[in-house]
């Protein structure tokens, strides 16, 4: 695996942000290594500083933004680079954003070709231009040389990723840092990308440096992975020893938070409390404030990653580790795994939302786009049922045809008996029963509050539309259903978290008293920990109000937490459905196993 | 790249700029009726008010006829481009505007120029050294430009440099040669530019500074691309919309501006014909130099909005139009 | 005409985020102009309309600070007179346009179809022909006064709001919080009024401040032209037009109205900005 001499050596790194003349620590204390062909992980969630340490070790720090440290590469120190310039020709950088990261007004190809020099240092001329355009796309599974006079709106996003990559090798990097690069795909194309990493790499013998959120995508990837928190490392070990036994408080934190997709937990687990900022713990360890195990010595002095004696090529910044290790134990076996409501078919008092073949199309620059065809689905009275898919499987579009957001081309919506199919044909006081009936909660937490507007008069505001005389008081008990304090009501959604904000579009929703919520990917923008908390607030509300839910979700894993059956959507078209184990288990369809075989699992086989 | 939707584009504007400059002419013509004043009088000028001549008028102006008709009648002339005779000049419309068309369209150009120039390199300065003298600088001169009322600079610049110092002189056109026109017109034509570098430094700045903070160009800066390529190609060129709809606003705002800047200077231009037809009440000479200024003005939008299509290739695309 | 100048943050904050020179600077002569209007009688030494034949055409003293014009009178009283015309016009303009804006803007925007399609035509008629010059032509053939001349500038800057609020409502009815509202069950008169425009208020302020600060030149521009104000009343706009034929004996007589303009107009854009800035910052999203 290792030559003698390591590809890449970082000691010390800090990264500071300076702003209106305050400078605050994003990062401290760095040390990482990469080893020619290897690959590490970097994982962290949001607040970590990892896209942070991601560009500091490309130079591209934006401005105002300063970095300390060593990085030794092939035995030279690059610090400090020049502002604006990459730190060393070697090192390419994979970007997350597949739809911003191409030049719109260039031509794909030019993306490859256009730093490019020949022996004589000139720019290439067009054939010589072109032949290396068609063989960097053809590396990274582009047959057709068409695509390189396209430009970038004319493709998918997985050919626009796969067209970033390719310019990236263009300059046959020895080093490649891949920043989060699919968070923005779905899973089957997900699965794609991280393949064609992998084969890449092998075939070029680089080292690469995957930044990720996703420990199972680290897992599946990497051959070390590194933890960070709060701008802090906290481990770092070979995946197949972290997978299985963690040395640090946090990781198996991160761990027990994601959701497995086997089999589904009574009670998520949550971590309490929410990241700190870097700057605020440097001098004690950063996750002393959340950690059960946590004593005097964690809040008061540093705490530097250290080799753990008699494990080799494993680290950890726990001052209690090898005392604690014992408890933190393995990871732990499926907590009971919750049989109620698995098994639920439908009721016999009939469904309560039923949708019979619903039909959507859009006309989308002159082009006839089907969102929805023919699909039928019924959810009983309190059931919690799963909408699975891909982007452009139609499953928001189902989930706001329902709510009356659009109205469908064809086909039938009953709520409650009533014919809720369009809801601009229906009087004020029908719509009115249907809002008592059916709400939503969507995706961005960033975006779905009012921002001008406190949290209590919004939800008075929505109290009132049952109940006129509605008070602070009720405000305050609806804030607490939601597990708020009565006094956010005070609050603007800036001066809240993402989580926080998601249970405040929640509070506005049941608001209504509805007896059904669609939930539109609610959880896919928070922090596994974070997910893990609402997943739980979702399951309790159900427990308390008997209200039932329609989760539209790609993520499989989250699917099976928290509803009893499910629908698989593709293209609009209904592919299969039934109770969620049976139908994640076993799946009957092509589609459905390639959806499931695509979702990175904790193990360490690589793709 | 699809011809019929660049086609059905264009003629979709056109039949717009039709349908605008109709309207227009409607406005322009209706203004005489709602002049204060006899209507008769006002066609008379100086002349003597007999019977005879007052039956004249009313025959020369169809003003016995419906008014629909009248402005049906004038919109077939004024099409021919044949706008009446002064009242004033005592020559043909089209004969007084010809003959001053070429100062204003001089001062207007010149100052186009000089704005786009100078804002083009401001706006670029300031974006690229954000936060520093020059960006303070830059920013300072477009807050200026846009507040300060072009008759103001005009007058200072002015008294500072053609009458305190010398440099150029006071009045006249120049006939001589293009040189000395050059020369004459300078400080017209910079008072001019001086609102469309206000502009120009103020949208450019704008965008560059949203392009430079794309994703493709830190992506571009991770491959090395150079720092001169990622400010053109990467940076200029994806913000050539903007620029381009300011230059377009720059250029009305030249044309427009020549009317307050000629009586500034004293030039013989458009703008003062306008303003003396106004005060006199010479009505032809009015709706003649309104319509034509409204005329450029709408030319220049559309030869605008057809530079987009150069530019980004998206608006080329079928279903582009929707 | 493009709406806000954007905000150059280079201006209103210095490093340690507290006001900059400068925005403190025009708030300063802000306030001084307002001030001028408001209390004229008990700062002018002399009346604007005093004459005095003997002193015709005077380079600045101290009894006559900047000196006389043509016919003596003194060239700084009548611009602190001048102050109030080259207010009260201006922001009744902006006022207006901005309310004509907002309504049409939001509901055009909010509403959609038919009536969006109509209004925004009307803004494109409006836009598509130079401002300046249908107020000159429009004012100068009908011989307007001052408050014509207004009810013109109403009418043509209206378009500009409403441009400007149409496409920022327009974002917002798309954001989920607009859609959830809906679903929730909130009308839409109360979606509008109570969520939609707090979001906007900062920019429709930082608007208001640009429409008055080019409303201040616009009408100076008319009336140095000599629209919409009678020969010889001290406005800004008049006096520079009428020193224009003194600047070689006191140029003061013109470059003192013509400053007066252009700082107050300066002062108003930069207030506007640092205003926006303030306010929506303090909406701004955590990261």
């Amino acid at each position: 695996m290792t030559g003698h001499e390591k590809l890449l050596e970082v000691e010390g790194l800090q990264i500071t942000a300076n702003v209106d003349g305050e400078s605050r620590t994003l990062v401290s204390g760095i040390n990482l290594t990469v080893d020619p062909g290897e690959t590490i992980a970097i994982v962290g969630e949001s607040g970590s500083g990892k896209s942070m340490t991601a560009r500091a070790l490309m130079g591209l720090l934006p401005d105002g933004v300063t970095v300390r440290g060593n990085v030794h590469y092939e035995g030279t120190q690059l610090l400090p680079g020049t502002r604006g310039r990459r730190l060393h020709k070697d090192f390419a950088m994979i970007f997350q954003d597949p739809f911003t990261m191409l030049n719109p007004l260039l031509p794909s190809g030019r993306h490859i070709s256009e730093t490019l020099r020949d022996e004589k240092g000139r720019r290439l001329r067009k054939p010589a231009a072109r032949a290396v355009e068609i063989e960097r796309l053809a590396e990274v599974g582009i047959q057709d040389p068409t695509v390189a006079t396209r430009y970038p709106f004319e493709l998918s996003g997985g050919m626009r990723q796969r067209v970033g990559i390719a310019a990236t090798l263009a300059s046959n990097p020895t080093l490649l840092i891949a920043d989060e690069v699919t968070t923005a795909l779905d899973v089957t194309t997900q699965a794609e990308i991280l393949q064609l990493l992998k084969r890449v790499q092998r075939s070029r013998n680089v080292g690469m440096i995957l930044i990720t959120h996703d420990l199972s995508v680290a897992f599946s990837m990497a051959d070390r992975v590194y933890v960070l928190y709060a701008g802090q490392l906290l481990e770092q070990s070979p995946s197949s020893r972290m997978l299985i036994e963690p040395l640090h408080p946090y990781t198996r934190g991160l761990l027990d938070s994601d959701p497995p997709l086997d089999h589904r937990a009574a009670t998520l687990y949550s971590m309490p409390g929410s990241v700190p900022q870097a700057s605020t713990v440097l001098h004690s360890c950063p996750f002393a404030a959340r950690c059960a195990w946590a004593i005097e010595d964690c809040r008061t002095a540093a705490t530097p990653l250290r080799e753990i004696g008699g494990e080799s090529g494993r680290s950890s910044a726990c001052i209690r580790i090898e005392e604690i290790r014992g408890e933190l134990g393995l990871v732990s076996e499926p907590s009971t795994a919750d049989a109620s409501g698995s098994e639920v078919g439908m009721s016999s008092s009939g469904a309560f939302l039923a949708v019979n073949n619903l039909r959507k199309e859009f006309s989308r620059g002159g082009r006839r786009v089907i969102a929805l065809d023919s699909v039928s689905i019924e959810v009983a009275a309190g059931e919690s049922v799963g909408i699975v898919g891909e982007s452009g499987s139609g499953k928001t579009t189902l989930g706001r045809s329902i709510v009356g957001l659009e109205t469908p081309t064809a086909g039938s919506i009953h709520i409650n008996g009533v014919d809720a199919t369009n809801y601009d044909a229906l009087g004020h006081g029908q719509v009115a029963k249907l809002r008592t009936a059916v709400q939503m909660a969507f995706q961005d937490p960033y975006s779905t509050l009012s921002p001008a507007r406190a949290v209590g008069p919004v939800l008075r505001e929505a109290l009132r539309l049952d109940n006129p005389q509605a008070s602070n008081a009720d405000v305050a008990e609806l804030l607490k259903l939601v597990g708020l304090p009565a006094s956010y009501a005070r609050r603007k959604p800036a001066a809240l978290s993402g989580g926080e904000r998601q249970r405040v579009a929640l509070a506005r929703a049941l608001a209504r008293k509805p007896n059904l919520i669609v939930c539109d990917e609610i959880v896919s923008a928070l922090d596994v920990s974070v997910q893990a908390q609402i997943l739980n607030l979702l399951k309790r509300l159900r427990a308390e109000l008997g209200i039932g839910y329609l989760f539209i979700t790609h993520d499989l894993a989250v699917v099976r937490q928290i509803t009893d059956r499910v629908y698989v959507l593709h293209r609009g078209r209904l592919v299969e459905h039934g109770p969620t184990g049976q139908v994640l288990d076993a799946p009957r369809e092509e589609y459905t196993r390639s959806l499931v075989a695509s979702v990175p699992q904790n193990t360490v086989t690589l793709l | 790249m699809d011809v019929r939707v660049v086609g059905i584009f264009i003629a979709r504007r056109l039949l717009g700029l039709a349908v605008l400059l109709l309207i227009i002419s409607f406005l322009v013509f209706s203004l005489i009726y709602l002049a204060p004043g006899n209507l008769v009088d006002v066609l008379l000028g100086l002349g003597e008010k007999t019977p005879e001549v007052v039956a004249a008028i009313r025959q020369q102006y169809h003003l016995d006829q419906p008014f629909f008709v009248q402005y049906l009648i004038w919109l077939g002339n004024a099409l021919h481009f044949d706008f009446g005779r002064s009242i004033m000049l005592n020559q043909p419309v089209t004969a007084a505007i010809a003959a001053r068309m070429a100062i204003t369209l001089f001062i207007s150009v010149y100052g186009f120029v000089v704005a786009v120039v100078a804002g083009l390199v401001l706006g670029t300065a300031a974006a690229l050294k954000r936060n520093t003298a020059v960006d303070r600088g830059a920013v300072g001169i477009a807050i200026v430009g846009v507040s300060a009322p072009s008759f103001a600079t005009g007058l200072i610049l002015l008294w500072v440099f053609a009458i305190q110092l010398g440099w150029f002189p006071v009045i006249g056109t120049g006939e001589a040669d293009f040189g000395d026109r050059f020369w004459h017109l300078t400080l017209p034509a910079l008072a001019l530019g001086i609102t469309g570098t206000a502009l120009m430094t103020k949208m450019t700045r704008a965008a560059l500074i949203e392009s430079l903070e794309q994703d493709y160009v830190n992506f571009a800066r991770s491959r090395g691309v150079g720092p001169l390529r990622t400010l053109f190609v990467y940076g200029l060129r994806n913000s050539l919309i903007p620029i381009v709809t300011a230059a377009g606003l720059v250029i009305a705002t030249t044309l427009t501006g020549s009317v307050l800047i000629e009586q500034v200077f004293s030039l013989q231009g458009i703008g003062s014909l306008l303003i003396s037809s106004i005060n006199n009440k010479d009505i032809p000479v009015v709706q003649g130099t309104t319509m034509l200024i409204a005329v450029l003005v709408v030319v220049v939008n559309l030869l605008v909005d057809l530079c987009y299509f150069v530019i980004d290739p998206r608006t080329r695309m079928k279903g582009a139009l929707a | 005409m493009t709406a806000v100048l954007t905000a150059p943050e280079t201006f209103v904050k210095t490093k340690r985020g507290r006001r900059s020179v400068l925005v403190g600077m025009s708030l300063v002569i802000v306030t001084l102009v307002i001030f001028c209007a408001l209390f004229q009688q008990f700062l002018t030494p002399y009346s604007a309309g005093t004459q005095d034949l003997n002193n015709t055409l005077a380079g600045p003293s101290l009894s006559h600070l900047l000196g006389t014009d043509d016919l003596g009178r003194d060239v700084f009283s009548r611009i602190i007179v001048g102050a109030r015309s080259a207010l009260i016009g201006p922001a009744i303009i902006a006022f207006g346009a901005m309310l004509i804006g907002t309504l049409l803007g939001l509901t055009a925007g909010y509403r959609g179809g038919w009536y969006q399609t109509l209004v925004m035509r009307w803004v494109d008629l409006m836009f598509a022909v130079p401002q300046l010059l249908i107020a000159i032509v429009v004012v100068g053939v009908l011989q307007g006064s001052y408050w014509e001349a207004v009810l013109v500038l109403i009418v043509l800057t209206a378009p500009a709001d409403t441009r400007l609020l149409r496409g920022a409502t327009v974002a917002q009815r798309n954001l989920p919080y607009v859609e959830a509202l809906r679903v929730v069950g909130v009308p839409s008169r109360r979606i509008l009024a109570g969520h939609v425009w707090p979001t906007l208020m900062p920019l429709t302020v930082a608007q208001t401040f640009l429409n008055f600060a080019t409303s201040i030149v616009t009408l100076a521009s008319l009336s140095f032209l000599g629209l919409g104000v009678a020969p010889g009343a001290a406005d800004w706009g008049r006096m520079l037009a009428e020193g224009r034929d003194l600047v070689v004996v006191n140029p003061w007589a013109a470059i003192g109205p013509g400053l007066a303009i252009a700082l107050t107009a300066a002062s108003m854009n930069i207030v506007g900005d640092w205003l926006l800035e303030r306010l929506s910052s303090r909406g701004r999203a955590r990261a």
